[in-house]
């Protein structure tokens, strides 16, 4: 923590916070006028009272003139209220513009994870940086949303100083007459010393109290994980996928329980504790009783002089809530300082992410959008490693797409087969090799125009708990009469005419209370209508029957032909039985392509891996 | 909801809760309580302290005092408060750790009663909510598990910063303490009653903060990239962020427009008070020749005074919301529960165990159908059954009702001739070896997640349970052997395991335990046909000696058992062996032949 303090400076800490204030003035600008103009009345108003008080009590330790006395009092009691209701309206708008802001503060990163290429949300390394900074927002509130604290803090501690100073100002000309005992305050030696000592005191006890919160940083590594142990352990149990595991293997009692124990997290036998009882509190009891030593030092000068006769009695009153005010103030803005340095961390990783580049190199050629669906997909060489690993997941690939073909790809756990697929939708781009497109290199294409040929039902395709006429359209506007063609076509439409609104029904819980909870294979219906809706020329099928029942299975085998169409499909599956039905058979086996040809061809190539795998399963069924 | 919730009257009132947390407090960390205490006394100290530090030295300055008493009276207050200050920080440096203590304590227990509680009351939406709330009430420093007694330190303060107060008023005149009262207390009304808009709504604003969050969820989520993109879903995404977003805003600037109208009701309201109390001190100044000193102490007072006066009805306003969640966490941990556990006989360990279903029906609540009806099944000692049946045949629910996660609504399930539920549940979980469908992975090592425990672990029966269950290779490649952390929930350095994987360590996990009866609910389903076939010949193997129950919709996996029973539509519809049921010609011929048709010769077309 030490080392990482040095190494950048305060500049550097400003310019951070200033890209903040920057992505919020973007987000919503006004947030800004709305916190600086109610701020400036927050601070302003005990200036008010302060000011009136000072003048009703020099009124009545003076003349006590009852007409002077009822206009001040009438004064303060107007100005004041004046003051507290426009200070009210500025409030309700900046808490207004407030609660806006926290509700878009996470919009940055959405959009960055939106428009990030697919291997890089892929990588663990993005995953934990983008865990990371929510976990500091949302434990501790440090980062983006920082700032506007600091913006509002920034903008009070100023106006504070700069009232404290017009109000103080005279303290320091008012003279002691010649002749008292205490004419040597006046002596501009002491005034200086006076000065230099309440700027040592308002200097160091915010000091003081940021040494004492710095042991929350010196101990958040530690607590980072705990954090995490917590998180899981303590909430483990709610998670109903786990009800019989956890009963039948006891895992409450021997294992969360242990783990909860081991980690001391919080509570007083806690590490932060340790430090609460010793320096940390030490260094808060200190910083708070400085801040108290500095205003005996005030009401000491201040009384001094008016003892000497520099002033009367009303005027006391104004200095000294006029300068406990200002070193208020300069506590507060130095506090702001050290929490522009501190947030400057947490803001570095916020950027870190945020500046993650798109390396995917996208061409401008537009897949023109032929009427024949003549898009020949080529493989050729194909070799590909996932970003930081030194294992091939596919090794010199070559394949050719038969425009309107059914290709069916097989191959055990962990031989390519998905990633195969990934590459071809080009959510990966080749490590050697090339794709090409009608002859040309993928990458030379619109990456959006690319992409758009694919229809893809991934193994662990999600749906969203919205409408499903939209998850089917994929968008929040569409056409029904298609939507509920694509529906009946993926076999829905018994289970879609026995929903309360149809095509409207919410999937889920989430957001709906009447939502519909569905089963896998129903999810998965959908999931191939999304794919008929788009209407792309290549229909990929990922392991669609993996949780089907054999009925529920062979349903989707007669349908597969139906549903392909025209268009150009691929289906990878466990289950070798969906290869009958495919015009051409891929067998992948630890990154190659060990065979490929006709179901006939290929299981009468008796010591292949297709014959393997089909005999694996078939024996059973002879 | 609401309406009931309002009409039904909490099981326990504010003190009670109190005395719950006390309790709680003075099990876990007694200094809680008194750190309250301290810190409560303390502040008020020091506020009554600052209260008369500028009338005392102003007082000192109209006299005309020598300088050095000054000098002096100023050091001796500065001092006092100097102190009061330091002790206030420190303690409040302290309060945090021992609070989060306690509030953890009640984590935990909400976590064991749902990891013990009897099955069937997770199945119980009224459980599950209560669950919901209760986690809620101590999910952060600001719920009331852990802001109660940050309530009660400031309702002490106020207390006792109300009576000095009061003193000093009364001394003056009791009717100015009367007036400040009276008009605090009748602003504290309206603005409650103004301020409820927000409570009014909160539903609507949950549902806002609901949707953003499930957009910004889905948007980031890693499993949801890969639909995104190929399905351009960034649009929908898009517009129902913005529309959210509209929405919102539309929220916020009705409830600002109406908290506007508690500032201005404030704001009138203070003028009144300060009116009533100038114009009283002020006749004073006239009549009774007060100095500027009392005049600034007594009108000090006046607004302090309204501040203790508010800060006791808002804290006890707070308190009694608070209670209502403390409510919901006892209610929750004081659930009843329908299973015996502990208070029941223990199972004693026998040679062998037949568990016997007599007449056994089973209906899920709120449901007006059967899912399991009649059954009558036997199972022997050392049999091999499988359980075959469609998606909704009520396969899974059998299981439940044998394993005793389910009690028949109707018939009985013995073991070894005795009703199960005279038995300690957890004693007849013991007897049982299972990998279900849906797994509980810990966020542990390889060893601790086989053994399922982190003690005394036998790395030998670790490393032979992972080689039946085909992990061997896998898991000595990786970095630190069977002390390789699995999860990254926890562990930044853990690996994360294919769905194949965790289901072969699942299995693992099952013989490690060595139950009599071992039970596999589908558990081939991620593998590829190899590994799958693998299983299956290593079933024998891993059963030996053992009952055993193997359930799956895949009915190859079902030729090496003893017997089929064939479920539809929740009574066994067929029973026997492969060969029996195949020559049968029924349901399990049927599917069994629908299944098949694509692995025999020219079946190829015939589903088109």
């Amino acid at each position: 923590m030490e080392n990482k303090e040095s190494t950048f400076t305060m500049k550097e800490a400003w310019k951070r916070n200033a890209r903040a204030w920057k992505i919020w003035n973007g987000l919503c600008p006004r947030v800004f006028s709305s916190k600086f103009l109610s701020s400036m009345l927050k601070a302003i108003s005990p200036y008010v009272t302060i000011y009136f008080s000072a003048r009703i009590i020099g009124e009545l330790a003076g003349d006590k003139n009852s007409g002077e006395l009822l206009k001040w009092i009438l004064l303060e009691l107007f100005c004041f209220a004046g003051i507290a209701f426009l200070h009210s309206i500025l409030k309700r708008w900046s808490d207004y513009e407030m609660d806006n802001a926290y509700n878009m503060n996470t919009r940055p990163y959405m959009e960055k994870m939106l428009s990030l290429d697919y291997s890089d949300i892929d990588r663990q390394y993005v995953f934990d940086l983008y865990s990371q900074i929510m976990q500091n927002q949302q434990y501790t509130g440090w980062g983006i949303v920082k700032t506007l604290d600091i913006f509002e803090s920034a903008v009070t501690s100023l106006i504070q100083i700069l009232g404290g100073i017009v109000l103080s100002f005279s303290l320091f000309i008012r003279k002691v007459p010649d002749g008292s005992d205490l004419e040597f305050l006046n002596k501009p030696v002491c005034i200086a010393a006076i000065h230099m000592l309440m700027l040592l005191i308002a200097a160091i006890a915010p000091m003081c109290t940021n040494q004492s919160g710095r042991y929350w940083s010196k101990w958040a590594p530690e607590a980072r994980f705990g954090n995490r142990c917590f998180m899981f352990y303590g909430f483990m149990s709610s998670d109903r996928k786990r009800a019989a595991d956890l009963r039948m293997y006891q895992q409450q009692e021997k294992v969360c329980k242990v783990y909860l124990n081991r980690n001391t997290l919080f509570g007083i036998k806690s590490g932060i504790s340790r430090y609460a009882r010793g320096p940390m509190g030490l260094w808060a009891a200190l910083g708070q009783s400085l801040s108290v030593l500095l205003i005996g030092v005030v009401y000491l000068f201040v009384c001094m002089k008016a003892a000497g006769g520099a002033f009367g009695i009303g005027s006391v009153t104004q200095y000294v809530g006029a300068i406990t005010q200002l070193f208020l103030g300069i506590s507060a803005l130095l506090e702001v300082a050290g929490n522009m340095r501190e947030n400057g961390e947490f803001l570095k990783l916020c950027y870190e992410f945020l500046d993650l580049p798109n390396k995917m190199y996208q061409g401008s050629l537009t897949t023109e959008k032929r009427a024949d669906r003549q898009y020949c997909v080529e493989f050729r060489d194909v070799s590909f490693q996932y970003p930081g690993s030194k294992i091939w997941v596919l090794r010199h690939i070559n394949m050719k797409f038969k425009v309107g073909s059914r290709l069916a790809v097989v191959g055990r756990n962990g031989s390519g087969k998905t990633t195969f697929i990934k590459l071809l939708c080009r959510l990966y781009d080749p490590t050697e090799g090339q794709i090409l497109l009608n002859g040309i290199d993928i990458r030379k294409y619109k990456y959006d125009d690319y992409i758009n040929l694919f229809s893809v039902v991934f193994q662990d395709f999600k749906l969203l708990s919205l409408p499903i006429a939209e998850n089917v359209a994929g968008a929040a506007a569409y056409d029904k009469s298609r939507v509920l063609e694509c529906l009946k076509m993926a076999g829905f439409e018994e289970k879609l005419n026995a929903m309360p609104r149809g095509t409207e029904t919410y999937l889920y819980k989430d957001l709906d209370e009447n939502g519909v909870e569905i089963s896998g294979g129903e999810a998965q219906k959908i999931a191939i209508a999304r794919a008929l809706y788009k209407d792309a020329p290549f229909m990929i099928l990922d392991e669609p029957t993996a949780a089907l029942d054999p009925i529920a299975e062979a349903e989707i085998y007669s349908k597969f032909n139906a549903i392909a169409g025209d268009k150009t499909a691929v289906y990878i599956s466990h289950r070798l039985s969906s290869c009958r039905f495919c015009d051409e058979i891929a067998v992948f086996e630890q990154g190659h392509i060990v065979q490929q040809g006709a179901h006939e061809e290929l299981l009468a190539e008796k010591d292949g891996k297709y014959a393997e795998l089909w005999h694996a399963q078939a024996e059973y069924y002879e | 909801m609401e309406e009931k919730r309002k009409i039904q009257k909490p099981k326990y009132n504010m003190w009670q809760n109190t005395g719950f947390m006390l309790r709680n407090a003075w099990e876990t960390n007694k200094s809680v309580i008194f750190l309250c205490i301290a810190l409560a006394v303390i502040t008020a100290s020091r506020t009554i302290a600052e209260l008369f530090i500028t009338p005392v030295i102003l007082h000192k300055l109209e006299t005309e005092v020598p300088v050095l008493e000054l000098v002096q009276v100023i050091i001796i207050l500065s001092l006092i408060l100097l102190i009061l200050s330091g002790l206030k920080a420190y303690i409040d440096t302290n309060t945090l750790f021992g609070r989060i203590g306690v509030r953890m304590k009640l984590v935990e227990q909400i976590g064991n009663k749902l990891a013990e509680t009897s099955y069937p009351n997770i199945l119980d939406t009224e459980f599950i909510k209560t669950e919901e709330k209760a986690r809620r009430a101590v999910s952060s420093n600001d719920r009331a598990a852990e802001h109660i007694w940050a309530i009660w330190t400031d309702i002490i303060t106020d207390v006792l910063g109300f009576f000095f107060y009061l003193m000093l008023l009364s001394n003056l005149n009791p009717l100015l303490a009367g007036v400040v009262m009276v008009t605090t207390a009748v602003g504290y009304l309206i603005n409650k009653r103004i301020n409820e808009w927000g409570y009014r709504h909160k539903e609507e604003e949950a549902a806002y903060d609901k949707s953003l969050g499930y957009i910004q969820d889905t948007a980031t989520g890693r499993e949801y990239a890969k639909d995104i993109r190929i399905f351009g879903l960034k649009g929908w995404l898009d517009d129902l962020w913005h529309s959210t977003i509209k929405l919102y805003q539309a929220f916020l600037a009705r409830r600002e427009k109406v908290y506007l109208w508690a500032n201005v009701v404030d704001i009138l309201l203070t003028l009144l008070r300060n009116g009533i109390a100038y114009a009283y001190l002020f006749s004073m100044v006239l009549t009774e020749d007060m100095s500027a000193s009392q005049f600034l102490l007594y009108f000090t007072a006046v607004s302090g005074f309204t501040q203790w006066v508010t800060g006791i009805l808002n804290q006890f306003s707070i308190l009694h919301k608070e209670s209502l969640e403390l409510t919901v966490i006892r209610e929750f941990l004081e659930w009843p529960e329908p299973f015996s556990f502990e208070n029941a006989q223990p199972l004693q360990k026998a040679e062998k165990y037949e568990i016997r279903l007599e007449q056994v029906s089973f209906r899920y609540p709120h449901t007006d159908k059967d899912t399991i009806r009649g059954i009558d099944l036997t199972i022997h000692p050392g049999e091999k059954l499988a359980v075959v049946g469609l998606n909704g045949a009520g396969k899974t629910t059998l299981i439940k009702l044998i394993c005793g996660f389910l009690d028949p609504t109707q018939g009985r399930v013995l073991l070894n001739g005795i009703d199960i539920r005279t038995y300690n549940r957890r004693d007849y979980y013991a007897l049982f070896s299972a990998v279900f469908q849906d797994f509980s992975v810990l966020e542990a090592n390889v060893a601790e997640n086989v053994a399922q425990q982190t003690k005394e672990i036998d790395e030998k029966r670790v490393w032979g349970v992972l080689g039946q269950a085909g992990l061997t290779d896998k898991i000595r490649a990786l970095p630190d052997g069977i002390y390789t952390r699995i999860g990254r929930k926890v562990f930044e350095d853990g690996v994360e395991l294919s769905g194949g994987e965790t289901q072969r360590l699942m299995l693992a996990r099952a013989l490690y335990k060595d139950g009599a009866i071992l039970t596999l609910d589908e558990p081939t389903a991620a593998l590829d046909p190899i590994a799958e076939n693998d299983i299956y010949m290593k079933y024998h193997e891993m059963s030996a000696g053992k009952t055993s129950l193997f359930i799956s919709h895949r009915l190859a996996s079902t030729r090496f058992c003893d017997r089929i029973l064939f479920l539809e539509n929740g009574r066994i519809a067929e029973e026997g062996t492969h060969e029996k049921l195949l020559s049968q010609g029924g349901g399990y011929a049927g599917l069994f032949e629908i299944q098949s048709r694509y692995y025999k010769e020219g079946g190829a077309h015939d589903g088109e």
